[in-house]
């Protein structure tokens, strides 16, 4: 019963071991401590349940004081933890500085903000002043200004012409009918209409896949889907040339990163070596891998090496998230993508994102994979779940485009034949020759074609002027609408060098393309050999750089 | 349009409605009370009748409701006219039109629809028949070619409001309604087991079903795609509402939505079609101000868009895929927004995800609410700047965060911040609370930091422009930084867009993802931005169309001529080839529309709150929360408004929302509503609330009034301030 009383009493004799002779004054106060213990002890009794308490405290205590000492810290850990504000940096941490009220409010005073936008730098201005903006419909043959002549577009990506496929509009029109334009909900939530599983389905079985899932936007897709699945502490392990929304993913992702040298798969295989080592020597519980890559590289056109990393993937037992959003509707037979170019079967990549935008000349994009990929994202991937769903009739357009593609073979092998006879026109300027001027590492079969200087000045911003000049030279001479390859400088993980961006179209005439050619190799030959013989473009570039 | 015009109160009752633009004016609420008569007084056909230039045989009774009601809104005549003339054909259509009277009982209402049933005793066969086909015909005859299954015909002119702050109203409450502790005990207790026992499914399961649970545990030497851990709410809990989520449809989400039946077999893993259809009632969709619809103005416009410009937007914006009509959007939504300049994005979503890396970066802070949305955490965790959040709409909090961060400065350097931006949402989508933007703006003068609105929900759905939540405050637009939208909502269009200065935009266009890597918006969606931007707008008579039309990019707005600068829009800012019906072109139908969602949001806000409901949210706001608290009652409330037991069996269709997307025991049942509701439609959410939150016990709150109370006192209750 006074199981406490007694063991506070042995301490104070064990605190107080030689004299037990207790000074005059300090008598009143221990008199009175000893009755405030013994209140409280009485409480304590009272309340039900004590006893046990008691009996535990003791018992532990005997058996083991270090138990009883741990147990208090945990308490006292656990109570700070609660009453510790929710947020990291709030008011406590190392750094923390105390202020009085009068010092916040001078110092709130003094705060002096850099602007949010500041202001344009001449290359700034000289970015935006050179987007064109084109007048009516967009497609092979366009205008840049309301009253101009018309060009043809090498800009916009049409594999096929489904940009101006009557087809397809005619769909559009009737899905609108029934349907509207917007779906007023994500996906969750009354925005998935019977024509989205239309698509996915369509989309799966064009691919050869067991299910899909549509996004509103390709570039979100990337960036979405990739850390749905990878997170910290798993392991991916990418191709240095990925486009801009894979970095994104990748970097939202918080996994481990191994980059190996764009398209060498040797390097790859090196990587994959030294991930498994690594693995070996630490130990630790097995984490998701993954290889992540492009099918037609965004960025430059060349192709992956499928069959040689489906190879090493097995081997190493990783997933491969594959990006098609080039080459979903331009690669392969059928426009199937790098899958059916290699023949390779689509279920052996585990993720593979597409752009209806791109491919299909609709909007959204797509993963394919197995079910279990596709149900994860839909409760998983952000950009899935908080956004509204694609509009209807992107979506029937998305399925229209497919049948077409499916009943009409020839639409790729027009595109084939386009694509070679453009890179034959240009193919003088390649190479080892004296007179190359341009390397294009684009794979062949590519209807994306990069054209990078051989003979680059020494910054980007000359070089970016120079190409500038080449796209206003094609339009003024030549009738063609190309543009540079336009980049976030600063924002990009490895700058990629400055090109020229060429996308050309199944759908446009032999004629035309050869007359593509010629005229992009005239401007080339003239704007290069003006730079080797006059340096005209260093004193321009000098005057502008004063500016 | 000045405040104080709006409440000046029965003054304004006598004078008669002058024009579309002024301002409207309330009675103080409520003087007299009307609602004890008999019912069924056909009031309104007689205000109808007298619209339509016959005789009017106004009795004093009538008159007298006819004064008492009508300052509710601006201009029943005009616009009554406009509308009819543009929707229907021939106006004695409109003779039979019994969008009854205010004064209605449950039976009554139904009666007036019909003449064929014995007015006294009606039982609930009888209100099934007459509920029979209601969500396809309307009670109203009329000729509107848009579909009444898309767009409710309500010609009632009393069933209007103004969305504007009223600032004797607080902007949140000053205590948050609690439920019982009852109920939440029980809603610990029901996670506690949900937990406990999904934990010990996924132990035995995986010791003796190994098969089922493949996809959580490694095989031949690869990881679990998904971690069981990351993966145990949604296998435990969102799979046994699986059936709330995700329903296939077809056809416009608008006033009423179609459904694929389903079943399931296998708790919930799959689902199959049982190819029947069952057509709801939508208070799901996102529809505020009723623009999703196949057939109309608008669609009419996209029509002709997709016939001249195709389907796709093709490439990236800055790859040759910048179109005169994507010039054209943005300049109108600058105009509309009363910013200098926009920019417009294929997705709502990447519009956050992809601005605010190009705004802020290492070295800056944001601050955040709390519950803002995953696309702006998504965008902020990209710029790789600091994050703080403040408590959901806690002005105090906000302001002890800025004061702390200020003096602080940036963690261990000390070094002052580079920039601050605060990110808030207009209309908190999951809260239907409205953000505290006149005190924000006096803090931003203060503490110096940047004002990014995210008017994704609040844009068209708010203010008495329909221009968001600067217009219901009244605040100058350009006093806030950034105003960010999406075009899904309001607009029936898809998308999203940035408004601001134009250096702070031509900025943006240089640094944001979506511009250099993103597909640009398809035109068939800009149409219908144009289109249905427009006609809340109202497009000026035409005039002389200035020499370049496209060059129109710094569309300045001199502060002077402020906040009258809502004006309508100038012609040349619709591209030529686009026809559009006068009712849209001369801004009548926005003005309906915009005045038909703000009664419905106050109607269906003060009436479940009367009915004993605990409702978060502001009044005016569109976005209607009813807590459900308890898991279990979700699919239980989601299923019972689908087949329902009231008599008229008119199914709802809702959506319910639980943990991650709101706090663990709130759990909500949230309503959307929009401008294609009738009043008839928000008499039936009510009754069925009634019927099934009465069934399931959700009036966690002190019931004040009946449901035939509430439908019989409506317009009071949109007028009152409570």
């Amino acid at each position: 019963m006074s199981g406490i009383h007694t063991s506070i009493s042995t301490l104070a004799a064990t605190a107080q071991p030689a004299s037990t002779e207790i000074p005059a004054p300090l008598i009143p106060l221990l008199s009175s401590l000893t009755s405030l213990i013994y209140t409280i002890e009485h409480l304590f009794n009272k309340v039900p349940g004590s006893p046990i308490i008691v009996r535990y405290i003791k018992s532990s205590y005997q058996d083991d004081p270090w138990r009883s000492v741990l147990e208090l810290f945990l308490l006292a850990f656990a109570i700070r933890t609660v009453l510790k504000g929710r947020t990291r940096g709030e008011g406590e941490g190392k750094s923390f500085i105390k202020l009085t009220e009068k010092e916040i409010d001078e110092l709130v005073d003094d705060f002096n903000p850099l602007p949010l936008a500041d202001d344009p730098t001449p290359a700034d201005s000289f970015t935006l002043d050179t987007v064109p903006t084109i007048y009516g419909p967009n497609g092979i043959k366009v205008k840049t200004s309301a009253n101009g002549k018309t060009l043809l577009n090498l800009a916009t990506p049409n594999w096929c012409g489904f940009i101006e496929n009557d087809k397809m509009k005619q769909v559009a029109i009737e899905t609108l009918g029934q349907y509207g334009v917007g779906t007023c909900g994500p996906s969750g939530f009354y925005g998935t209409i019977d024509v989205h599983q239309k698509a996915e389905a369509d989309i799966a079985s064009f691919i050869g896949t067991e299910a899909s899932i549509i996004y509103s936007q390709a570039f979100a897709l990337v960036s979405s889907a990739i850390p749905a699945f990878a997170k910290r502490g798993d392991i991916i392990v990418a191709d240095r040339g990925v486009n801009f929304g894979i970095h994104k993913g990748l970097q939202i992702s918080r996994s481990n990163i191994k980059w190996y040298a764009h398209g060498d798969m040797k390097d790859l295989e090196r990587v994959l070596q030294s991930v498994e080592r690594d693995r070996k020597r630490k130990g630790g519980k097995l984490t998701k891998k993954f290889i992540v890559a492009e099918g037609i590289f965004e960025n430059d056109g060349m192709l992956l090496d499928l069959p040689k990393v489906i190879e090493l993937k097995k081997k190493y037992k990783y997933r491969l998230i594959l990006d098609e959003c080039q080459s979903f509707g331009m690669m392969g037979a059928h426009g199937r993508g790098i899958t059916e170019h290699f023949g390779v079967p689509a279920n052996e990549v585990d993720m593979i994102l597409g752009s209806l935008a791109n491919g299909l000349a609709t909007g959204g994009g797509f993963c394919a994979g197995s079910q279990v990929v596709c149900q994860h994202q839909r409760i998983n991937s952000s950009a899935s779940v908080f956004s509204a769903s694609l509009p209807a009739m992107l979506a029937t357009c998305g399925s229209a485009a497919i049948d077409i593609l499916k009943a009409q073979p020839n639409l790729m092998t027009s595109l084939q034949s386009n694509i070679a006879l453009f890179r034959q026109q240009l193919s003088k300027l390649e190479g080892d020759s004296k007179d190359a001027l341009i390397s294009i590492p684009s794979d062949p079969n590519s209807g994306l074609i990069h054209i990078f200087l051989l003979n680059p000045p020494d910054s980007l911003e000359e070089e970016e002027l120079i190409l500038q000049e080449i796209v206003d030279e094609c339009q003024q001479t030549s009738n063609l609408l190309i543009t540079r390859a336009r980049r976030l400088r600063s924002q990009e993980v490895f700058e990629p060098e400055p090109s020229l961006k060429i996308c050309i179209s199944g759908y446009m005439a032999r004629k035309d393309v050869e007359a593509a050619g010629r005229g992009l190799k005239a401007a080339i030959v003239k704007v290069c050999g003006n730079i080797v013989n006059k340096v005209d473009a260093d004193c321009w570039f000098a005057s502008w750089v004063d500016y | 349009m000045p405040r104080s015009t709006r409440r000046s109160g029965s003054s304004g009752t006598s004078t008669p409605p002058s024009s579309l633009s002024s301002p409207p004016s309330k009675p103080l609420f409520p003087t007299i009370s009307l609602r004890s008569s008999s019912p069924s007084s056909s009031s309104n056909k007689e205000l109808s009748s007298s619209y339509q230039g016959s005789t009017p045989t106004l009795t004093a009774r009538s008159s007298l409701l006819n004064v008492l009601t009508r300052p509710h809104h601006s201009a029943p005549t005009t616009s009554i006219s406009m509308e009819n003339s543009t929707n229907n054909s021939s106006s004695d259509e409109d003779t039979n039109y019994s969008d009854q009277s205010t004064i209605s009982s449950y039976a009554s209402s139904i009666i007036s629809g019909t003449h064929m049933i014995d007015k006294t005793n009606l039982t609930s066969e009888d209100i099934a028949k007459v509920y029979e086909n209601y969500l396809e015909k309307p009670f109203v005859n009329t000729k509107s070619t848009i579909k009444h299954s898309e767009f409710g015909h309500c010609n009632n002119p009393n069933w209007r409001w103004t969305s504007q702050w009223n600032p004797d109203e607080p902007i949140h409450p000053a205590e948050e309604p609690r439920p019982p502790y009852f109920t939440l005990l029980t809603t610990y207790i029901s996670y506690i087991l949900l937990i406990v026992i999904g934990h010990m499914r996924d132990f035995f399961g995986k010791r003796f079903r190994p098969a089922e649970y493949a996809h959580l545990m490694p095989q031949n030497g690869y990881a679990a795609l998904n971690s069981d851990f990351d993966s145990f709410y949604t296998r435990r809990l969102k799979q046994r509402l699986e059936d709330c989520f995700a329903r296939p449809v077809t056809g416009v989400a608008g006033r009423t939505i179609v459904c694929y039946d389903r079943a399931s077999t296998d708790e919930n893993k799959t689902f199959n079609l049982t190819g029947t259809t069952t057509r709801a009632l939508n208070v799901s969709s996102y529809n505020y101000l009723g623009f999703a619809s196949s057939t109309g103005g608008c669609a009419d416009a996209v029509e002709a868009c997709i016939k001249k410009y195709g389907v796709s937007g093709a490439g990236p914006r800055h790859d040759a895929s910048t179109l005169d009509l994507h010039v054209q959007t943005e300049n109108l939504v600058a105009r509309f927004l009363g910013q200098e300049s926009a920019m417009v994005v294929s997705m709502g979503y990447a519009t956050n995800s992809t601005t605010i890396p190009a705004l802020v970066g290492k070295g800056c802070l944001v601050i955040s609410d709390e519950f803002n949305h995953a696309s702006i955490r998504f965008g902020v965790r990209l710029s790789g700047a600091s994050l703080r959040s403040f408590k959901h709409n806690d002005v105090d909090d906000l302001e002890r965060i800025l004061r702390d961060v200020i003096s602080q400065g940036q963690p261990r350097t000390h070094r002052p911040w580079k920039k601050i931006l605060l990110i808030v949402e207009g209309l908190y989508s999951m809260e239907g609370s409205l953000v505290n933007l006149p005190v924000l703006i006096e803090l931003k003068k203060r503490y110096k930091f940047y004002l990014y609105v995210d008017e994704a929900h609040s844009v068209g759905a708010m203010g008495p422009n329909g221009r968001g939540v600067c217009d219901y405050f009244g605040v100058d637009p350009r006093e806030v930084d950034i105003l960010m939208g999406t075009f899904t909502k309001s607009f029936g269009a898809a998308g999203g867009y940035i408004a601001g200065s134009k250096q702070i935009m031509d900025r943006l266009r240089l640094r944001s993802h979506a511009t250099a890597y993103a597909e640009s918006v398809s035109p068939p969606v800009l149409t219908q931005i144009i289109a249905s931007m427009g006609s809340i707008m109202g497009v000026a008579p035409p005039l002389a169309a200035p020499a370049d039309i496209i060059d129109d990019r710094s569309d300045t707005m001199s502060i002077a001529s402020r906040p009258t600068a809502y004006g309508p829009a100038p012609t040349y800012i619709l591209p030529p080839w686009m026809k559009l019906p006068l009712n849209l072109l001369n801004g009548t139908e926005g003005r309906e529309r915009l005045r038909r969602l703000a009664f419905n949001s106050r109607y269906l806000s003060s009436g479940l709150r009367k009915l004993g409901f605990i409702v978060y949210g502001h009044r005016d706001s569109p976005i209607i929360p009813l807590l459900i608290y308890n898991p279990g009652k979700m699919p239980w409330f989601s299923q019972l408004m689908l087949d329902r037991l009231g008599p008229d069996r008119t199914p709802v269709v809702v959506v319910v929302v639980a943990y991650p997307a709101t706090p663990l025991i709130t759990s909500r049942v949230r309503f959307c509503l929009s401008a294609s509701h009738t009043k008839n439609d928000i008499d039936l959410i009510l009754r069925a609330c009634d019927e099934v939150g009465g069934l399931l016990g959700m009036k966690y709150g002190k019931q004040t009034m009946s449901v035939e109370e509430v439908i019989s006192n409506a317009e009071e209750l949109v007028a009152a301030s409570f």
